[in-house]
C-alpha cells in the first residue's frame, strides 16, 4: 500500500502555540493563487513506477510559510524534498514551483536546497562554499568571476552564522555543527523563495541550533520566502514551523492537534 | 524480477588460482628449461653485468666538455640521458594533464551527457589501449628519432591514463553538492568550475604526481625504439653488448625512479590525507623504520 501524506485535507489548521513565537500566524492566513510557492496535485513521488514512496493528493506552500514535514525514516521525507527541489522526477501528477510547473526549473537562485548530508565541498574554503549559492543569485551562468554583490551577500550570510572567523578554513578542518551553519550560510546567500531544508538543524547544540533557526526564520518573514524542513523532532518542528505534515501510512491523522499519538508512534 | 547470487568470494579466488595454474602448465613445453634459468642467470650476472662500468659519469669524448671541472659529469651521457628522461616525463605529463582534465570532465557521466560521456571514453580507452612504446614507435616513425616523438608518445598515453584515473575520481565525488548547485539552478560549467574541480583538485593532482611519477619510469623503456630518454644509450650499449654499461644505467634508472617514488608520496600525501597536521617527514620517507 502506498504511504499518503496527510495534509490540508483537514479543515481545521492546528491551533498556533503560543511557545511557538517564531512563525508569523498571519501568513497563515494569506491566500491567493499568487502566494503559492510550491502546489502539489496528484503527484506520486518515489524510484519506481509500480513502488511509490507516497502519493500527495494536493500540498500548497505558500509564500512565508514555514512548513514541517515528519514521519518515520524510510518513508520518502528526502525524496519529496528531492522532488520539489526537481532533483527527482515525480511518477505521476503536477509540481508547480515558484510559478513554473516541472519538469521545468525555477529561475534561477529562486530555490535554496540544505541536503541532510549538505552536500559542502569539503577542499574548498567556506567562503567558496557560500559564494556557490549567492553566485545562482546574483552571477550570470557565464560569469568566471563572482560579482561583488555576490560577494557581500556571502560575506553577510558567514557573519550571520557566527563564521566569519573560520572563513577561509576547508570545510574537512570543521566541525559537524559548523559544516550545517556553512550549508544554511550558502543558502541564505543565494536569497531564495523557496528553501528545502533536509534536517538541516540536527548535531547542533541549543544555542547554535536556536541561533540557525532564528536566523532562517527571520529570513522568511522578512522576505516572505517559503521554508520546507524536514524535522524528526516533532516538539522542535512546532516552534518553528507555522504547519506540520507527516508522512505516515495512512492511519495517523497528521496534524498538531493529535501531536501526543503522533509522538507515540514516532 | 531479479534474483540475487550468493557468491562465496575464497571459492572464487581459489577458483581463480588453480585456473592460473592449469593454464600455466598448459604453456610450459619443457620444464627442464627453468632448471638452466638459474644457472644462466649466474653466469650472465657475473661474467657480463658485474661490476658496473660506471664510466657512464665520465664526460663524452665527443664533443668537448665546456662545463668547469666540478661540473663535469653534466658532460656524461648517464646525466644527459636521465635529464632527457625526465623532461621527457615533465612536459608529458604537464600537456597530458592540460588536454586530459576538459576529456575527464566530458567523459563523467555525473556531470556530462550519456552520449558524450560515452564518445569520450571511447577515446580515453583508444588512447590508451596502446602501450606508450608502441606510441613511441608509430611518433618514431611519423616524426623521426629523437625526444620530441617520446614527448609525443608519452602525452597520448597519459591523456588516456590519467584521463580515466581523472574521469573515476570525478565520478567518485559526493553528488551532494551538484545536487544543491542543480536546486539553484547553477549550470553545467558553473558546477564544473566551482564544484567539481575544487572537489576533486586533491585528486587531481595527487594523480598528476602519479603520472610523473609512472611516465619517469616509462620514459627510460620508450629510448629504445629511438624517442629519447636514458632509453637511447641503454638501447645503444645492449646492441654492442657491453652489459655492464647497461646494468650501470639500469642502477641509475631504478635510484632514481625510487627517490621520484619517494618524493611523490611525501607530496601527494599533502593532498590525500585529511588530517592537516599528521604528515611524514622526509626521514619516515625514506626510512620507514624511522621515528
Amino acid at each position: 500500500m502506498p504511504i499518503r501524506l496527510w495534509h490540508e485535507q483537514n479543515k481545521t489548521p492546528f491551533p498556533p502555540d503560543p511557545n511557538r513565537g517564531l512563525g508569523d500566524p498571519k501568513l497563515m492566513a494569506t491566500t491567493g493563487a499568487s502566494d503559492v510557492v510550491v502546489h502539489l496535485d496528484g503527484v506520486a513521488i518515489g524510484y519506481d513506477k509500480n513502488k511509490p514512496l507516497a502519493e500527495i493528493p494536493s500540498l500548497k506552500i505558500k509564500n512565508g510559510e514555514i512548513l514541517a514535514i515528519a514521519g518515520p525514516s524510510g518513508i520518502g521525507k528526502s525524496t519529496l524534498v528531492k522532488t520539489i527541489a526537481g532533483l527527482v522526477r515525480p511518477l505521476a501528477g503536477d509540481i508547480e514551483v515558484c510559478g513554473v510547473m516541472a519538469p521545468r526549473r525555477p529561475v534561477r537562485g529562486q530555490l535554496g536546497y540544505i541536503p541532510q548530508r549538505l552536500g559542502l565541498i569539503r577542499h574548498a574554503s567556506v567562503f567558496h562554499n557560500v559564494l556557490i549559492g549567492s553566485r545562482a543569485k546574483f552571477c550570470g551562468p557565464l560569469d568566471f568571476f563572482a560579482s561583488k554583490q555576490a560577494k557581500e551577500w556571502a560575506k553577510k550570510a558567514i557573519e550571520q552564522m557566527g563564521l566569519e572567523h573560520k572563513t577561509w578554513e576547508p570545510i574537512r578542518r570543521l566541525s559537524g555543527g559548523e559544516q550545517r551553519r556553512v550549508a544554511t550560510a550558502r543558502t541564505l546567500a543565494q536569497r531564495p523563495k523557496l528553501i528545502l531544508a533536509d534536517e538541516f538543524l540536527s548535531e547542533l547544540d541549543e544555542e547554535t541550533m536556536s541561533k540557525v533557526a532564528n536566523s532562517v526564520v527571520e529570513y522568511s518573514q522578512q522576505e516572505g520566502a517559503a521554508v520546507v524542513l524536514i524535522e524528526h523532532d516533532i516538539s522542535r518542528a512546532r516552534s518553528i514551523a507555522d504547519r506540520l505534515v507527516v508522512m505516515d501510512d495512512g492511519r495517523l491523522n497528521p496534524f498538531l492537534s493529535e501531536t501526543k499519538t503522533l509522538e507515540v508512534k514516532l | 524480477m531479479t534474483r540475487m547470487i550468493r557468491v562465496n568470494p575464497g571459492l572464487v579466488l581459489f577458483s581463480c588460482f588453480f585456473l592460473a595454474i592449469y593454464l600455466m602448465i598448459g604453456s610450459v613445453e619443457d620444464w627442464g628449461r627453468l632448471s638452466n634459468g638459474l644457472g644462466n642467470l649466474r653466469i650472465f650476472f657475473f661474467e657480463s653485468l658485474w661490476p658496473p662500468d660506471w664510466s657512464i659519469f665520465e664526460p663524452r669524448l665527443y664533443p668537448d666538455c665546456q662545463a668547469p671541472g666540478g661540473l663535469s659529469i653534466t658532460c656524461s651521457t648517464a646525466w644527459i640521458g636521465m635529464t632527457e628522461t625526465l623532461k621527457i616525463a615533465f612536459i608529458s605529463t604537464v600537456f597530458g594533464m592540460v588536454i586530459s582534465l576538459p576529456l575527464s570532465l566530458l567523459a563523467a557521466n555525473n556531470i556530462s551527457t550519456p552520449g558524450l560521456s560515452v564518445a569520450t571514453r571511447f577515446l580515453l580507452a583508444s588512447l590508451r589501449s596502446l602501450p606508450s612504446i608502441i606510441w613511441a614507435i608509430f611518433f618514431v616513425i611519423l616524426i623521426g628519432f629523437g625526444p620530441i616523438s617520446g614527448i609525443f608518445a608519452m602525452t597520448v598515453y597519459t591523456v588516456g591514463y590519467l584521463g580515466k584515473l581523472q574521469y573515476e575520481a570525478i565520478e567518485g565525488m559526493s553528488s551532494l553538492p551538484l545536487e544543491a548547485a542543480e536546486a539553484a539552478g547553477l549550470g553545467r560549467i558553473e558546477k564544473t568550475i566551482n564544484i567539481v574541480i575544487p572537489e576533486s583538485a586533491n585528486d587531481l593532482i595527487s594523480q598528476a604526481i602519479f603520472m610523473f611519477e609512472y611516465n619517469v619510469r616509462h620514459g627510460s623503456v620508450i629510448g629504445i625504439v629511438g624517442a629519447g630518454g636514458i632509453g637511447y644509450y641503454i638501447d645503444l650499449y645492449l646492441g654492442f653488448l657491453v652489459y655492464d654499461k647497461v646494468i650501470a644505467y639500469l642502477i641509475l634508472v631504478f635510484i632514481v625512479v625510487l627517490v621520484i617514488d619517494s618524493i611523490s608520496v611525501y607530496i601527494r600525501s599533502f593532498f590525500t590525507d585529511d588530517r592537516p597536521t599528521k604528515k611524514p617527514t622526509w626521514q619516515s620517507v625514506f626510512l620507514p623504520t624511522w621515528k
